[in-house]
């Protein structure tokens, strides 16, 4: 569903992702991990299509992104989630996950039917559907930029630290929102710093270290991994 | 005194309802390409040209007189002007859209010239000025003895439903939905399938015909339309949107308000006044600029240019 082939991306004379390679196969949940200015966000900009790629090839859902506008990617069935929720903040709740229904669907008859289900997902939601999305707390944010996701019923849900900002309580939550999310069948990359959480739900990961892929593998080698944890962890 | 008073008021809102629709299109553009598109003002006064051009074509080729051909020339004039908006985006701003804003700042001033120059050598007698009609002639109703006109009935009647409609259709249609997204957020705006283009087309349009029809009304209120009409009418539509905040819509009218409003006291109270209305308004756009560079309703605070 993902595949990165020997990516190279820089943000003008700096490079950030340096032959990065790797797939997201469909069922799966992959962890992204790597420390701080590893270039995980470079990698889901990449990936989005926001940052072109210098070199390599990026394709998501089987389309190449070098051709492939961002505005594509809700069409094709992915759902993303950018660093720091980035939901509209003058827009309510609710018109929120109305555009991320209509991206995904292409503007669907069922929205009061997916909206109903998002509410009994996120029950503190519901409540605030009339509420303009920058008057939230950080933990509802999370929970709305997760639903604006999810509500149109992606394939592939791509997230860039979600847990970020979190509290310990509500980063539980939200991880195990995620693994149910991905028993239901949905394709998650999940990019993340919070290594025990994030490669304790997936399946496999890879650790990004100044822009390179260091190591890869399933989850629970990684995070026994003696070398993964020198590396990063 | 009275009289006056009341006279002043009817001046007071009428000029205020033409700034107000004047500055929404500065406000609706800057909000959704963060752009300030300083040609606005004179794409807005192509708008009496085309009207009086068409209607004359149409009294030469069908008979009657020109005013006659008003009621027809004047809707066409305003889609004409929505989509000359169009077109100039989609060849010169957009590509502005993420330079420094220095550049944009340039370009459509640059624009603004190129408009006015094409007006003043592609129309007949174009460094002149051409008599415009008033679009409804006669009075209403009187208020205290004064006689208040059809014609400022109209402008109030008229900015109070373009409000309204613009208000319905960014708040209630999907299109609107997403022009307001791609005004906060123009990136996660893509990622939720959301196309600049379309975007961008729209606003444009919506504030290019909101300007001409400021614009119409401008000429009918002056009786007269001139090629340099822009500069003017652009100068107080930007700064009744920096006064309001750029990029909010209550900001506008409530900028537009206020500009007014110091014009018809400068004229009404202040010896010789009309002389010096524009130096007390511009006085007032400094003072925002230095005390609140936001706006009095405005979120963001405005990139230096």
């Amino acid at each position: 569903m993902l595949e990165l082939r020997d990516v190279d991306t820089s943000y003008g004379a700096v490079p950030m992702l340096r032959g990065v390679a790797m797939s997201v196969r469909p069922g799966e949940l992959v962890c992204l991990l790597g420390p701080n200015g590893a270039g995980k966000t470079t990698t889901f900009m990449t990936v989005c299509g926001v940052v072109r790629a210098q070199r390599g090839k990026v394709e998501v859902m089987g389309r190449d992104m070098a051709t492939l506008g961002t505005e594509n990617l809700a069409s094709l069935g992915v759902g993303l989630i950018p660093e720091g929720r980035r939901l509209f903040p003058g827009l309510t709740v609710m018109e929120n996950l109305r555009l991320g229904y209509d991206a995904v669907s292409g503007r669907g008859p069922n929205f009061a039917v997916q909206l109903d289900k998002m509410c009994k997902l996120f029950p503190r939601i519901h409540e605030r559907l009339r509420q303009v999305a920058g008057t939230l707390s950080g933990g509802e944010q999370a929970m709305v930029a997760l639903a604006r996701a999810l509500i149109g019923e992606p394939r592939l849900v791509i997230m860039d630290e979600p847990s970020l900002g979190l509290s310990p309580k509500l980063i539980g939550e939200y991880f195990e929102i995620t693994r149910e999310i991905h028993r239901q069948g949905t394709t998650i990359l999940l990019i993340e710093q919070n290594a025990e959480m994030g490669l304790g739900i997936a399946d496999r990961g890879y650790v990004l270290v100044k822009g390179k892929v260091a190591q890869e593998g399933p989850a629970k080698e990684l995070l026994s991994s003696k070398a993964a944890r020198s590396l990063y962890l | 005194m009275a009289e006056l008073l009341v006279q002043q008021l009817v001046n007071w809102i009428t000029l205020g309802c033409i700034y107000a629709l004047l500055a929404i299109g500065f406000s609706l553009i800057f909000g959704v390409l963060n752009v300030i598109h300083f040609s606005h003002g004179d794409v807005a006064m192509t708008a009496p040209f085309i009207t009086l051009a068409l209607a004359q074509a149409l009294a030469t080729a069908l008979g009657a007189s020109g005013p006659a051909w008003l009621v027809l020339a004047v809707p066409v004039a305003v889609l004409a002007v929505g989509l000359i908006g169009v077109l100039l985006d989609k060849v010169v701003i957009r590509r502005f859209r993420d330079a420094p804003a220095m550049m944009a700042l340039v370009a459509t001033v640059a624009l603004g010239i190129v408009i006015r120059e094409l007006i003043r050598h592609l129309y007949p007698q174009g460094s002149n000025p051409h008599a415009f009609p008033r679009l409804v002639s006669g009075m209403a109703f009187e208020i205290s003895g004064v006689a208040i006109s059809w014609f400022a009935l109209l402008v109030v009647v008229l900015t109070v439903a373009l409000v309204a409609m613009l208000f319905v259709f960014l708040r209630m249609t999907p299109l609107g939905l997403r022009i307001r997204a791609a005004s906060e957020d123009r990136v996660v705006a893509r990622m939720m399938g959301i196309r600049d283009a379309r975007v961008f087309r729209a606003t444009f349009f919506i504030a290019s015909a909101i300007g001409a029809i400021a614009g119409l009304l401008f000429a009918s209120y002056a009786g007269v339309t001139r090629f340099d009409f822009g500069v003017m009418a652009g100068l107080l539509g930007f700064s009744a949107a920096v006064i309001g905040g750029l990029g909010s819509m209550p900001g506008a009218i409530l900028g537009g308000l206020i500009i007014a409003g110091i014009e018809v006291l400068a004229q009404t109270f202040v010896p010789d006044g009309a002389s010096y209305r524009l130096v007390f308004v511009f006085l007032l756009v400094i003072a925002v600029l230095i005390f609140r560079p936001a706006g009095l309703l405005g979120r963001t605070v405005m990139e230096k240019v």
